[in-house]
């Protein structure tokens, strides 16, 4: 990532001048908004440079030409000019003018998505993103971003995207640099944004079997963030934007839409990122704002006022679907109920997972033997299904 | 109190216990700034503490480590390790972002709000009206102790592991997360808004009952216009914060849903009614550096300054729009019709602050400048505030403020107004007025020095983050992307250079209050009405009601006050009208 000089948040440009420090280097036409954002943001920063130059010159002037000479008196001049004081005062009215009306001019597109946009729905907690696209994919790609597993989300070039977002618990904010686009995530209501990405930063490798970087190094995918402040971990909701032509983004998404032919302990470790679990349970029995889920299969934990329960199947689909129901002794309520938003299959598959992170050494074979057991099942259901 | 009126209000009074009590029990307004000028001075160290551990966290993108008894790595704390609350260690995110929140809701309702009206101001207005003291000397008192107790929530917010929401408090956040700790700090808010409405009030009476007789509005100094200005929006928008924070308070211990949306509240309702104050506030915390600004300028310019009623009404000018910007806080939370009328709106506030700059500027034009520590802060504050002032229209800009909105940009363009404008104009202020208040020189060549280090420190520290910002840096991050390294660095490293010449000040002043040479009534050849008072002032301020004889800034025709016609000469241009203060 750092190999070849400083690179930036949003994705690719290596510094090379200090000019590259001002906005975006060869990154102006990367989204529809991009181009006319940074045209507007050029004037209003060739305009108020202008301005600064010209004060501080006449500052700095005044105060060595003028600098106190013991015993001399200060020459008289007018305290008021009035037509000086005029065109000081209409000339910036105008120069703001045009920022306001060109600034808007440029905002309004934002607002209104084309009618063919590709929806992503797009859910916010703390603290991760989800994107389901239009044939129910979720990315199941991960990269390491500023210490935390985050996800790898692909778009489709030359074709626009709207975002319809909503959060399952405070506000957030989702926030892609590189296209100049940003909108609030609020847990009472819908709110939406759209782009067109312009250039294609991902392909698929026969050789790798994977999605690889067009100029690895220069470009390796765009930054999204979360911008709105919303708690412990809201400087880690980062997610990594790859731009994919068209033929590529289909194969992504049919990748990514399917689950089936996972076994379950693999698809539990999987879900265990995706879901955003690993925000707060950690796999290794460090510490986090949730109980780690290392060795806890089969233990007694003790809840909040009384009551307990052991780790078994009942109690891991109980803290999934009704997570307030029993909070544990030494942690605040904060996870959001999952209803609705995993199937049956992916319960079994996390609840696998947790039973293969168990102390017990019987617990993980029993955990391999079921995952094993429901792909044999599965295997041979399609079997039967093709010859009946 | 009979038998004091000739003596300094700083003289002690004939037992310990009595002078103690003197202070506890005082209606001066003079002893009362400077029970204030303490109180914000600890609260601005405090605030500092934080920012500096800010920065220090942020000298590393992550905090990572390579855990030795199971050899993997994990996140961390680099500083407050042993953090705890109700037993638990606090993750190294929420000790950063409980340092940040602490940094902004103490340096906001703590020390800038309060710091130049409610200190200075008080100190100073009066005196420069001519009168024996503010027009409500025991409301003057109250808002004191109003302050102190607020502040006491703040220390056990602090005490109690300190809020973790920012100073924003958005909702449902903020009604969500660590009970005690974020009622506590909200609670504060609400109670030091409760002072600042006390201190408004009483500077609005002030202005308009206790002016010398003879003197008209625009004989007033533009410190006290800039006052005036300042407590008319105390007095208007700061009962809404009250409300708001009472509002908010009801929804976390009464569960009545008015932002939650689990309890059927809306949080964007917070939003609009805390910015619809906490906008103004802005203002709140600038003007007063403003009206520093004016003196600071026509002083040691020793000149008439330039457009004095331009100056004064765009003062009231931005009083009056600064009520009407409130949602430019919210364009990415908003519909397009509603951000375009805001947008419009706020550049017009831009208009009557860029006509200020221009008329500083031009006074410093034929003028007789001395370079000493309140000008070079003045200078610095014109620097910064320019550039504070003209970062302000790319948010403005609909199309850009989408891009920029939440990220260092905008905590580049904040600290560019508050610390470069305010903070440097106050810093100014505290050394101009100093001599008067404490009777007291300050050794002026350690003054410059650490004038010219914050400046320095200042810069390094926030110029960088515009970049940050322009590169999509968000804000309140404890944890960032390794492109960043390099830009964090240099703005700690920033922070640093700024701490050393606060330090540096620091010691002037002790050396001036123990060792420093005795002031003399007009050390800077000042007009307006306290360089003819004592220094130190005495109780009442004046032996005898003073007489208005000319304007505040009549440098050409006037010989100052206490001054010699060889230290401030007139002009032979000037001779004909000549008059001499007294």
């Amino acid at each position: 990532m750092t190999s070849g000089g400083v690179q930036f948040a949003f994705g690719p440009g290596v510094l090379s001048s200090w000019w590259d420090w001002l906005w975006f280097h060869n990154q102006t036409d990367t989204s529809t908004f991009a181009r006319g954002v940074d045209l507007v943001f050029f004037y209003i920063f060739w305009v108020s440079a202008a301005f600064f130059v010209l004060l501080m010159v006449l500052m700095a002037y005044f105060a060595v030409r003028y600098r106190r000479r013991p015993g001399v008196a200060p020459e008289p001049s007018a305290s008021h000019n009035t037509p000086l004081e005029i065109t000081w005062s209409v000339v910036p009215t105008i120069l703001m003018a045009v920022m306001f009306v060109w600034g808007t001019y440029e905002y309004l597109p934002l607002k209104i998505a084309p009618a063919d946009a590709e929806v992503i729905n797009v859910t916010a907690r703390q603290w991760g993103w989800e994107w389901v696209y239009e044939n129910g994919a979720q990315s199941r790609d991960r990269e390491r971003i500023a210490d935390m597993d985050s996800p790898v989300f692909a778009l489709p070039r030359g074709r626009p995207v709207k975002f319809i977002m909503s959060s399952n618990d405070v506000i957030h904010s989702m926030y892609i640099a590189a296209f100049r686009i940003k909108r609030d995530v609020f847990p009472n209501m819908y709110t939406s944004q759209w782009t067109v990405p312009k250039e294609a930063t991902h392909r698929w490798s026969e050789e790798m079997k994977q999605f690889v970087p067009i100029q690895p190094g220069a470009n390796n995918g765009y930054y999204m963030a979360c911008a709105e402040y919303c708690g412990d971990q809201h400087s880690q909701m980062w997610a990594r934007i790859m731009v994919l032509e068209d033929a590529d983004y289909v194969k992504w998404k049919e990748i990514q839409a399917s689950t089936d032919d996972i076994p379950l302990l693999v698809l539990g470790e999987i879900l265990h990122k995706t879901k955003g679990c690993v925000s707060c349970h950690s796999v290794d029995g460090s510490k986090g704002t949730g109980p780690t889920w290392k060795g806890i299969w089969g233990t007694t934990e003790q809840f909040k006022g009384g009551g307990s329960a052991v780790v078994d199947e009942n109690y891991v689909r109980e803290s999934i679907l009704e997570p307030a129901k029993n909070i544990v002794q030494g942690f605040a309520n904060q996870m959001t109920s999952f209803q609705g938003q995993v199937t049956e299959r992916e319960l079994m598959a996390l609840t696998t997972y947790i039973k293969s992170l168990s102390a017990k050494p019987d617990d993980l074979e029993a955990a391999k033997a079921a995952s094993d057991a429901e792909m044999e099942a599965k295997k041979k259901a399609a079997e039967e299904a093709t010859n009946p | 109190m009979s038998g004091h009126h000739h003596e300094s209000y700083l003289a002690p009074r004939e037992t310990l216990w009595k002078s103690i009590m003197a202070w506890v029990y005082t209606l001066d307004h003079k002893r009362i700034g400077v029970m204030y000028l303490i109180a914000t001075t600890f609260a601005f160290l405090l605030a500092g503490v934080f920012a500096l551990l800010v920065r220090a966290e942020l000298w590393e993108p992550t905090r990572t480590i390579v855990d030795e008894a199971t050899n993997q790595t994990r996140v961390v704390g680099q500083f407050l390790p042993g953090w705890t609350e109700r037993g638990l260690p606090v993750t190294p995110n929420n000790a950063y972002n409980r340092a940040f929140t602490l940094h902004g809701a103490i340096m906001v309702f703590l020390f800038i709000i309060p710091a130049v009206p409610a200190a200075l101001g008080n100190i100073f207005l009066p005196i420069m009206l001519g009168a024996k003291d503010v027009a409500f000397p025991r409301l003057n008192l109250l808002s004191w102790y109003t302050y102190v107790f607020g502040g006491l929530f703040a220390v056990w917010s602090l005490a109690s592991g300190g809020a973790e929401t920012g100073w924003t408090f958005y909702t449902p956040y903020s009604s969500t997360t660590n009970w005690g700790s974020t009622t506590a700090m909200v609670l504060a808010a609400f109670i030091l808004g409760f002072s600042s409405i006390f201190t408004g009030i009483n500077f609005v009476a002030t202005v308009h009952k206790l002016r010398v007789p003879g003197m008209g509005w625009f004989d007033m100094p533009l410190f006290a216009w800039a006052i005036y200005a300042t407590a008319i929006i105390q007095v208007l928008a700061t009962p809404v914060l009250g409300i708001t924070l009472l509002l908010l308070v009801l929804e976390r211990t009464l569960r009545i849903g008015i932002f939650d949306p689990a309890m059927g509240g809306d949080p964007v309702l917070f939003q609009h009614f805390f910015w619809f104050y906490s906008h103004p506030a802005v203002y709140i915390m600038i003007l007063p550096g403003m009206g520093i600004a004016s003196e600071l300028i026509a002083v040691h310019c020793h000149k008439k300054i330039f457009g004095y009623r331009a100056i004064a009404f765009s003062s009231i000018a931005i009083a009056a729009i600064s009520f009407l910007v409130w949602a430019h806080h919210m364009f990415t939370a908003q519909t397009a019709a509603f951000n375009a009328v805001f947008s419009a709106l706020t550049f017009l506030v831009a208009i009557p602050t860029a006509i200020k700059v221009f008329n500083w500027i031009s006074t410093m034009y034929k003028a007789s400048i001395a370079l000493n520590t309140p000008m070079l802060y003045a200078m610095s504050f014109l620097f910064c505030f320019t550039i504070g002032g003209l970062t302000g229209p790319p948010l403005a800009t609909l199309a850009v403020d989408i891009h920029l909105h939440d990220t260092y940009f905008v905590v580049a363009h904040f600290h560019y107004v508050m610390m470069g404008g305010t903070v440097m104009a106050f810093l100014g202020g505290l050394h101009h007025w100093w001599p008067k208040m404490f009777g007291k020189m300050y050794n002026e060549f350690w003054g410059r020095v650490g004038a010219v280090l914050v400046f320095i420190g200042f810069n390094v520290t926030f110029f960088i983050q515009f970049f940050m910002g322009t590169q999509g840096m968000p804000r309140r991050y404890a944890t960032y992307v390794e492109e960043f390294t390099s830009f964090h660095k240099i703005s700690t490293v920033g922070s640093w250079i700024l701490f050393l010449g606060f330090l540096i000040h620091a010691l002037v002043f002790a050396h001036s209050l123990v060792a420093g040479r005795a002031a003399p009534k007009n050390p800077w050849g000042g007009l307006t009405f306290e360089w003819e008072a004592d220094s130190p002032p005495v109780e009442h301020n004046f032996d005898h009601e003073p007489v208005i004889t000319h304007g505040p800034y009549d440098f050409e025709s006037v010989v100052p006050p206490h001054c010699s016609e060889q230290d401030f000469p007139l002009h032979p241009a000037a001779q004909n009208g000549r008059a001499h203060g007294h």
